[in-house]
């Protein structure tokens, strides 16, 4: 079997979001198919601008096409299409402009897909929003997969994607509320759909001495890992940690790990330790009391899942439909809405090992289950066998 | 079996749970209900505080404005000087009253400046924390508008499609009409 994995970005200096998740997935089918990656030669996902010299090249194994990206996103303009169709009465046209207008705009990309559809078995298209996955389908819709990584967000309304979601042989979710979703906006429930996600590497023994020692952190903490941004909620974060460390006082801190797009408040608490490494990460990680998620919008939270592997509860924000959702299935983690039940939940956490043992505990249960890549690897085996089926009574 | 949490936050009681059969759901509701008790007590809008308070008036009169005696030496300076005491009093003592006077209305408007400056300091947290609880709502209609939004663009796509299936329907129901008619001719034929 062959498969093209299409995506916008690729490469192993984006290290999230569904870029990592199309990186981790094609590294892991390499075991089963002749994989390859399709994409752009942009590094930065605000313009696209072309950043990558080479047409061709291999990535921990796998071989990647790239495409050049023929105009950059002029941000300014995309933000202002965006509201129009938004706030108003718009045609399809219009939409399609601003599909156009979003990118990354690599027309070489399409045109590679629909010459070479005979070369592969299947091509899986990552990130429903972009312009790779809306013509790429549209292409080859016949051999196509989609892996919509859909947040709740409001241009998932728009026509185009209607369209689009009904198109493909089959859908990937990377959870029920995704899909839920999807099916609400599109009615596609007649397209094969299954939640699948995406697994994690998780080292065997992560450390938290080694963390302690090499950082300097003495005291108890709870953490935050990704980017530091106010669309993943880490304002709200911030403020209600700080007065709950106003009401509650106690050595507890805050520790984050990741790139900063925001300022973070100057408050003894709270200690920004930059990007780490994958092995600090996970040595962070295992000697926090719990992993803090305040992100409102989410497809697949991995790091919630890199928790859970660890046995470490989570307290997550309850306006994302994804994160309660995931507490609620996997028994691992509480809620919050407000600050009221951030603090209750906090405070409730922070006071019972044993609930956080317990949590923990599910938690892992809930990643061994679903989340294990040999259980990620099964599911996607699964659905190529069904299609391969369908593909004969169809023949 | 069931057991409590080790320790709540204050002095609320402790909330009950079944360690052996953890109910995420079931903790959530007992916190959610905690959360909007807590929410209900809590004290009315910081402005409430007692922020006018009077500034308090101070009797430029008053004060012991006599200076201390400092040591032997002046007290034997003084003693060697009496004789001199009506001439140097009649001399500096309206100099002497302007001065004392001055220090008093001095020292009663620090005192007054101080007082000043904590109403202020009062005035100002309680406008931050007034603030942040108008942010706080802003931010929440915020977010309730862009839930709205996104469900009436849901909505709006329903629309289209219940009007559109609506749009087949009345098709083929005057399909099915015409059929009726030219069955019906068929068969009187």
């Amino acid at each position: 079997m062959k498969l093209a994995l299409a995506v916008q970005r690729y490469g192993l200096e984006i290290n999230g979001g569904a870029e990592l998740h199309c990186r981790w997935i094609a590294e892991h089918l390499t075991k089963y198919a002749e994989t390859e990656v399709l994409t752009t030669k942009a590094l930065d996902y605000i313009t696209w601008k072309n950043y990558f010299p080479q047409d061709d090249e291999v990535v921990n194994g796998v071989r990647v096409r790239r495409f050049p990206v023929t105009r950059p996103r002029r941000p300014e303009k995309f933000g202002r299409l965006q509201n129009q169709l938004l706030d108003g009465d718009h045609s399809e046209a219009d939409e399609l402009r601003w599909l156009d207008e979003e990118g990354p705009l690599a027309p070489a990309l399409i045109d590679y897909i629909r010459e070479h559809e005979a070369a592969y078995d299947y091509f899986i298209f990552f990130s429903y929003r972009y312009y790779h996955s809306y013509w790429g389908v549209r292409a080859v819709p016949q051999k196509s997969l989609l892996v919509p990584t859909a947040e709740r967000d409001p241009v998932i309304g728009l026509r185009i994607f209607r369209d689009l979601f009904r198109r493909p042989r089959a859908l990937i979710y990377n959870s029920v509320e995704e899909r839920r979703m999807i099916n609400a906006v599109s009615q596609n429930e007649g397209v094969f759909g299954d939640v699948v996600g995406v697994g994690t590497e998780v080292p065997a023994a992560p450390s938290a001495e080694a963390f302690r020692a090499t950082r300097g952190v003495i005291s108890p903490y709870v953490i935050y890992i990704g980017r530091v941004d106010e669309n993943k909620g880490c304002h709200k974060l911030f403020e209600y940690f700080i007065r709950y460390k106003k009401e509650s006082p106690s050595d507890l801190k805050l520790v984050l790990a990741g790139s900063t797009v925001m300022r973070i408040p100057a408050h003894p608490d709270i200690l920004y330790l930059g990007f780490m490494r994958e092995d600090d990460k996970f040595n962070a990680l295992a000697g926090a009391e719990l992993l803090v998620m305040p992100s409102f919008f989410e497809s697949l939270s991995m790091v919630t899942l890199e928790a859970w592997a660890l046995g470490k509860p989570v307290l997550a924000n309850a306006l994302c439909d994804v994160l309660k959702g995931q507490c609620l299935r996997s028994n691992g983690g509480l809620f919050y809405e407000n600050y009221h039940e951030f603090r209750e939940g906090l405070s409730l956490l922070l006071s019972s090992p044993r609930l956080r043992q317990a949590l923990g505990e599910n938690g892992r249960r809930y990643f061994e289950d679903n989340y294990r890549w040999e259980v990620i690897e099964k599911k996607y085996l699964a659905v190529f066998d069904r299609l391969e089926k369908e593909k004969k009574k169809g023949t | 079996m069931s057991h409590q949490s080790e320790n709540g936050p204050g002095k609320k009681p402790p909330i009950e749970i079944d360690y052996e059969h953890l109910d995420v759901a079931r903790i959530m509701d007992e916190i959610k209900a905690r959360a909007a008790a807590e929410s209900v007590r809590q004290p009315p809008a910081a402005g409430s505080a007692p922020d006018s308070a009077r500034v308090p008036d101070f009797d430029l009169q008053s004060g012991d404005g006599q200076p201390p005696v400092r040591g032997r030496f002046r007290r034997l300076l003084l003693r060697i000087m009496s004789p001199l005491r009506p001439a140097i009093k009649l001399l500096i003592l309206p100099v002497y009253d302007e001065f004392q006077q001055t220090v008093r209305i001095l020292h009663n408007t620090n005192l007054r400046l101080d007082h000043l400056y904590e109403v202020t300091d009062r005035d100002r947290h309680n406008a931050v924390v007034r603030l942040d609880r108008e942010r706080e709502y802003t931010k929440l209609l915020h977010s309730l508008s862009h839930n709205l939004v996104v469900e009436l663009t849901k909505l709006k796509i329903e629309n289209d499609t219940l009007k559109a299936r609506l749009e087949i329907m009345d098709r083929d129901f005057d399909f099915l009409r015409k059929r009726e008619r030219a069955l019906e001719r068929e068969v009187l034929e």
